[in-house]
């Protein structure tokens, strides 16, 4: 009896939490005259793909689409990469600067990144000076930013991950005559695949949420913008273009949440194990 | 050991940039002749004919130019600051031509974006009225093509008017005693659409009660929008402001777009539009049931001073095709393209002979053309005041008098104490 | 190995980390700090003008300017509701997950990992839809239709305040939940055993175990929450009306980007960082004495 009660509650609570979602999706469908009645109501009798051609062909949604895609994912494959390695050589050896290192992962997951946007700025267009391709106006300024802004996190959580790969398995390996290399490729990497996984699903959300560098550093390349930016095209100075919104709130929250189900079991894991460090 | 060295060599590197970065004088030697040309053009309420008007314009310009593709952006004025600075702030990625505001000319040219013209080579600029195009002008260098002129009067709703028996204002002071007597009678109706964010409707207020918003003396700007006059009008604007004539809850958040949207919408019986605005009002609910007439002055009979507002279309400083920017720039801004835009938009044209034949045959302008032979005032010619409007200084003057974080005399001090460090600046 | 050979090796696998680290982050930094030593406004960064070295002037300007205090207590008031929001709401119903069957959990996760994976700018949109004055659903159901949720101060500080709960409460959740799961059963049975009561074992048995994580979770909330800025962005428009909805990043975002201040905005990210680096130093103490080792 009480169990039906608490579990009715906590049935409630996933609804209200996901209904955003559910109106989103909703009015993404909804004919225009529904959306902006003054009625609401959250059932459609008439579903359209009018939003939708609306989001994808006005906008140019499929351009942003794949930006966002290419950037994201180059982020994510960079820092897997990367802080792989940095987190195996700050839990596997005992060099002097150590905690100092640690300290600073910490420490710079302080500072705002939008603070950070001035320097950033200027800092890229000289980056556009020598090699144009990650300059401002371009995708490689973004991979850039965002391969920096991930790492910190990334490393910080591997830690706990490689941590817990006993170091006999080390030991053994290197026993068999494993090179060091084909160690940490053959044996170490896969063992920690789940902390990497829940890596880089932060990375790839860093990376797929950013509103603030692609409306800064895209300045006039349009070819060049990510997906947050084809929303606010239909923020209009008369009346917002809420089906296309919505449509592209859609489209844009749909592959982070794919990601998500698909690794949501590791993620958790990811997550306690980062915690508890 | 290493890794000491390392954070030594970052750190004398960084050292060695001791001074933040400034941007190298910029290269235009490069004028290329195909390519695509990047143009920045305002997004405006009912931005369709706009649009189609610049693609026709597109159209002919790729047929005549081979190999040369023509891309336009619709930005948000009200987001334009932003835009723009990070364009001057990195030349190679700024676009090759853009429209702006004239209260914008003087900041943008102090700030380099902006490549001065000559409009010698172009026969349509003998035409250009002398006093609209000594807006493009920052000391005697031209830097942009008025597009179009903007001055604004006052909308109001025929029928509404008729079925409660009332007349037009016949005086500045007479606007809010009249909302307020309509939204009593109709309260679904907002009496005046009047926004806390919309700067040009305001300024008529301060300027017909006598006030300024600064005053120039050897150069040197000083604030005067906390001068008497100039809070008397700030309180007859902020008055409209209200829960019975329009609700801050809906308009002190909005500017020019959104306070003409309501009109459009049908939900306000009056509000200050451009002439630019018509067209869009024309597609609207509004469609037939309005007509418009200068916004009256303190004494019946006289038009308060409007804001002579306009937009250029310009060349950017960093531009690698200059040649295709200025002949894009000519072509757009030209007697043909202006007459489309006036067509489309409503928006009064720039040429002596093309505004004197739109204004003979069409009654409609006479409200407009009236205001602007009435005499126009501007906002204060220099760089600071790009600053100024991009800090919102009176806008939020305005939205703290309307909410009542702050009286006008508080308000108006705060906001004459930020001008006085931009201008100082 | 010898312990130069590990040094070296470790320099090794650190090389790339450390480059993009220090290019990407500890050089902007440095220049951030630089920055806000100066005058630099629009015509010192096009290089139209000379640079002048203020000192601390833009930090005296800062403190000496009543708007930043107003706004840093926003920022404040605005990142302790979120955080207490935010961790109540999500122990809660971690707490409540360990109660049910599977089905009825993993229903609860989905819903909070769609809050949590919804982009932010299009989180703030839905939200600002669903509040909207006219068209908004919540407006409907409570019939207040043309109430406007944006307008007031308050109700649009809760709105955003809320938005950011709803997309920030999963974190505490999944995590809370990993780390109770993590508890060993015997001394849950134990107590149980001793005739604890539900809420007794939660508040003396669990609450105990899970005082590093909560710590944990604490902290990077503070962290996420002191920074909010698409939301704030979104939402109230850049800021709400006169600006009284500002929390210190948007602000410092719009002295450099709109007002051309940079030099200003520069010295409103280093206050934000220093003061988030105070509250870090809090954090490592506690871990320290939690007995964790770095």
């Amino acid at each position: 009896m009480k169990r039906w009660l608490t579990e009715g509650f906590v049935l409630v609570i996933a609804g209200v939490v996901a209904f955003p979602l559910f109106w989103m999706v909703l009015s993404a469908f909804k004919p225009e005259d529904e959306i902006i009645s003054a009625d609401p109501v959250p059932w459609t009798t008439r579903p359209t793909l009018d939003s939708f051609t609306r989001a994808l062909t006005v906008a140019n949604f499929g351009r942003y689409f794949l930006n966002s895609v290419v950037v994201a994912l180059i982020v994510v494959a960079l820092s897997i990469l990367i802080s792989f390695l940095a987190a195996t050589a700050l839990t596997r050896f005992r060099f002097r600067s150590r905690t100092t290192l640690l300290i600073m992962l910490l420490v710079v997951q302080m500072v705002p990144v939008e603070a950070l946007t001035v320097p950033l700025f200027f800092l890229m267009r000289s980056v556009g000076d020598s090699v144009p391709a990650f300059g401002l106006n371009h995708l490689g300024s973004l991979v850039l930013v965002h391969l920096a802004f991930s790492l910190p996190f990334a490393i910080w959580m591997l830690r706990g991950f490689v941590a817990a790969v006993p170091v006999e398995l080390e030991e053994a390996a290197t026993l068999d005559g494993a090179s060091r290399f084909r160690f940490l490729w053959q044996v170490l990497f896969p063992l920690v695949a789940p902390g990497l996984v829940a890596t880089s699903v932060l990375s790839f959300i860093h990376a797929w949420n950013d509103f603030l560098f692609a409306k800064t550093f895209i300045i006039s390349a349009v070819e060049n913008q990510t997906l947050p930016l084809a929303l606010q095209v239909f923020v209009k100075p008369d009346q917002n273009d809420w089906g296309a919104i919505m449509a592209g709130s859609t489209l844009m929250t749909i592959p982070v949440l794919i990601f998500f189900m698909l690794v949501q079991r590791r993620l958790m894991s990811g997550l306690a194990g980062a915690v508890k460090g | 050991m290493r890794l000491k060295t390392l954070v030594a060599v970052l750190g004398v590197g960084a050292v060695v940039a001791c001074a933040p970065v400034q941007s190298g004088p910029t290269n235009t030697s490069t004028d290329e002749k195909t390519g695509q040309l990047r143009v920045w053009l305002f997004d405006e309420v009912n931005r369709g004919p706009k649009e189609a008007v610049v693609k026709e314009a597109i159209s002919e310009f790729q047929g005549k130019h081979n190999g040369v593709t023509v891309d336009v952006q619709y930005i948000q004025v009200s987001s334009r600051a932003e835009r723009f600075k990070a364009a001057f702030s990195d030349p190679k990625s700024a676009p090759d031509v853009a429209e702006f505001g004239n209260t914008d000319l003087a900041g943008y040219v102090s700030a380099g974006g902006f490549s001065e013209l000559d409009l010698n080579g172009w026969s349509e600029s003998k035409d250009l009225v002398p006093t609209i195009l000594d807006t493009a002008k920052v000391d005697g260098k031209t830097y942009g093509v008025p597009w179009f002129v903007g001055v604004r009067a006052l909308y109001y709703r025929t029928d509404v008017f008729a079925e409660l028996g009332l007349k037009p204002p016949a005086t500045l002071d007479e606007i809010a005693p009249l909302a307020r007597q309509i939204r009593q009678r109709k309260p679904e109706l907002i009496g005046i659409s009047a926004g806390g964010k919309y700067l040009f409707a305001a300024l008529p207020f301060i300027w017909a009660n006598g006030g300024e918003i600064a005053k120039q003396d050897g150069g040197k700007f000083t604030a005067t929008i906390d001068s008497a006059e100039a809070k008397a009008g700030v309180a007859k604007y902020a008055e409209l402001i209200k829960d019975d004539i329009c609700p801050p809850a809906t308009c002190a958040g909005n500017g020019g777009d959104a306070s003409v949207e309501a009109f459009r919408a049908g939900k306000a019986a009056m509000t200050i539009g451009g002439d630019f605005n018509r067209k869009s009002v024309d597609a609207s609910s509004a469609a037939g049931k309005y007509a418009v007439v200068p916004l009256p002055g303190k004494t019946a009979g006289s038009i308060a001073p409007a804001f002579a507002g306009g937009n250029l279309l310009g060349v950017m400083k960093g531009t690698q095709r200059k040649t295709l920017a200025n002949e894009f720039v000519q072509l757009l801004a030209s007697k043909k393209y202006q007459q489309k835009m006036y067509t489309a938009m409503g928006n009064l044209p720039t040429f002596s002979d093309v505004q004197k034949q739109v204004s003979d045959s069409d009654k409609f302008l006479e409200p407009f053309t009236k205001t602007l032979q009435s005499g126009t005032k501007f906002v204060p010619v220099t760089p600071a005041w790009a600053k100024i409007e991009a800090q919102t200084v009176l806008p939020t003057m305005i939205q703290e008098v309307v909410t009542g974080a702050k009286n006008v005399d508080a308000a108006a001090a705060s906001a004459a104490q930020t001008m006085n460090a931009a201008f100082a600046s | 190995m010898t312990a130069r050979g590990q040094g070296r090796t470790a320099f090794a696998y650190l090389t790339p980390a450390l480059l993009v680290l220090a290019g990407l982050l500890a050089y902007p930094i440095y220049q951030l700090v630089l920055i806000s030593l100066y005058d630099y406004g629009q015509e010192q960064v096009s290089g139209g003008a000379p640079l002048t070295f203020l000192g601390l002037g833009n930090y005296q300007n800062l403190l000496g300017n009543q708007q930043f205090w107003t706004v840093l207590g926003q920022t404040v008031a605005f990142a302790a509701v979120c955080v207490v929001g935010t961790l109540i709401v999500g122990a809660f119903l971690a707490i409540l997950a360990t109660t049910v069957r599977t089905w009825v959990r993993m229903t609860l996760f989905l819903a909070a990992l769609g809050a949590w994976s919804t982009p932010a700018v299009a989180g703030s949109t839905i939200w600002l839809f669903l509040f909207d004055a006219n068209f908004g659903f919540v407006n409907e159901v409570l019939g207040i239709q043309g109430f406007s949720w944006t307008f007031d101060k308050w109700t649009a500080f809760g709105l955003v305040a809320a938005q950011v709960i709803w997309c920030s409460f999963p974190f505490v959740m999944v995590t809370l939940y990993a780390g109770i799961k993590a508890i060993p059963g015997e001394v849950l049975e134990a107590a149980a055993l001793d005739g604890a009561s539900a809420f007794r074992t939660a508040w003396s048995v669990t609450l105990p175990l899970l005082r590093p994580i909560i710590l944990v979770v604490t902290i990077q909330s503070i962290i996420w929450d002191f920074k909010v800025f698409t939301q704030i962005y979104v939402m109230t428009n850049g800021g709400g009306i006169a600006g009284r909805n500002l929390v210190l990043n948007v602000y410092a975002y719009q002295q450099a980007f709109a007002a051309s201040e940079y030099g200003l905005g520069a010295a409103i990210g280093v206050v934000m960082t220093v003061l988030l680096l105070v509250i870090t130093l809090f954090y490592l103490r506690a871990l320290r004495r939690s007995g964790e080792a770095l």
